[in-house]
């Protein structure tokens, strides 16, 4: 984040506060780039829309909690923890009793090791020249990020539309282009979701 | 670093990001008894966050800054870099090695082309 052109400081300060690697690394190039502050922001919240679905598939097993553990739960989980703790749900290895303390240590251990290796990067890069090119990392993780998510035909589909609209539409003003491209795409995936489902209904009631 | 990024406008971005996770994780965590979240909307929720760093990542490496004009050539470096990265993805989901052979293949496209 530093070689994206933030001082250490801000850019421990964003690891601590925003904690959600993806919207921080496409908020950066935004950030160099000098865009509006809503266009920077609406971008994270995009990117971090997963997290929507995330929680609501947390409710059931939190609902008898207070409101203040709930959203202490929420804010530290992650893809990750989200993840585990899900697959746990599924193989029936959760505990009976004190889940949210269960989920809780598996998203304390995973914010420490997040953010002890998010300062390494920080202050470590800041002895990197800035010839090497280091910044591109930052496209090579997202790229890391998206792979595998590529493994549906709608997510290839959705990918590729949003691409060439976000190309297309570049020249907009507030790099609006990116946002051309992410709802074209949006939609496009949504579509070929539906379309998928009316063909094989079958895989559906599999899944 | 740029002026233009720096201080209360990066503190504002800061938070405004901050606030976005806040929101998104725990919504309905907080609010769940009085929504819920209809098929069609789950579907294309699932598929934002792909489309959105989409939209980044391709205009990232195919359009040069200053010119902003498509480069697909095979002699684009960061093209070159992005493709490295992917095929190595392809072959092992291991993330150290997608961003150590992209950046190789960045830096040497970059040097001798």
């Amino acid at each position: 984040m530093v070689k994206g052109g933030l001082t250490v400081p801000w850019a421990i300060m964003m690891s601590l506060l925003v904690y959600a690697g993806s919207a921080q690394l496409a908020a950066l190039p935004l950030i160099v780039a000098g865009a509006p502050l809503w266009v920077i922001v609406t971008t994270g919240f995009i990117t971090n829309l997963r997290f929507v679905i995330y929680s609501a598939a947390l409710r059931p097993y939190f609902a008898d909690e207070p409101w203040r553990k709930r959203a202490a739960l929420g804010f530290f989980m992650t893809d990750f923890t989200f993840t585990r703790f899900m697959r746990s749900a599924q193989e029936g290895s959760l505990p009976e009793q004190n889940r949210d303390a269960w989920f809780a240590g598996v998203c304390s251990s995973n914010w420490i090791t997040w953010q002890l290796s998010a300062m390494t990067g920080i202050i470590g890069a800041s002895y990197v020249p800035t010839e090497w090119g280091l910044e591109f990392t930052g496209t090579l993780a997202l790229v890391a990020l998206v792979g595998p998510s590529l493994n549906a035909r709608p997510a290839v589909v959705g990918a590729i539309v949003a691409a060439v609209v976000a190309l297309l539409a570049f020249p907009l003003p507030f790099k609006l282009g990116l946002f051309c491209g992410a709802i074209a795409g949006i939609a496009a995936a949504t579509l070929a979701d539906y379309w998928q489902q009316r063909e094989t209904p079958h895989t559906l009631e599999n899944a | 670093m740029n002026d233009a990024v720096s201080g209360i406008a990066l503190g504002v971005v800061i938070v405004g990001l901050a606030l976005s996770t806040f929101v998104t994780r725990t919504s309905f965590l907080l609010a769940g008894a009085r929504f819920r979240l209809g098929h069609r909307v789950e579907v294309a929720l699932r598929y934002a966050p792909v489309c959105t760093l989409a939209a980044i990542i391709v205009p990232n490496i195919l359009l040069h800054p200053p010119a902003a004009t498509i480069d697909l050539s095979v002699l684009n470096p960061r093209l070159i870099g992005a493709l490295a990265a992917g095929l190595w993805l392809c072959w092992s989901r291991n993330l150290i090695g997608c961003l150590g052979s992209g950046m190789a293949a960045y830096t040497l496209a970059r040097l001798c082309l």
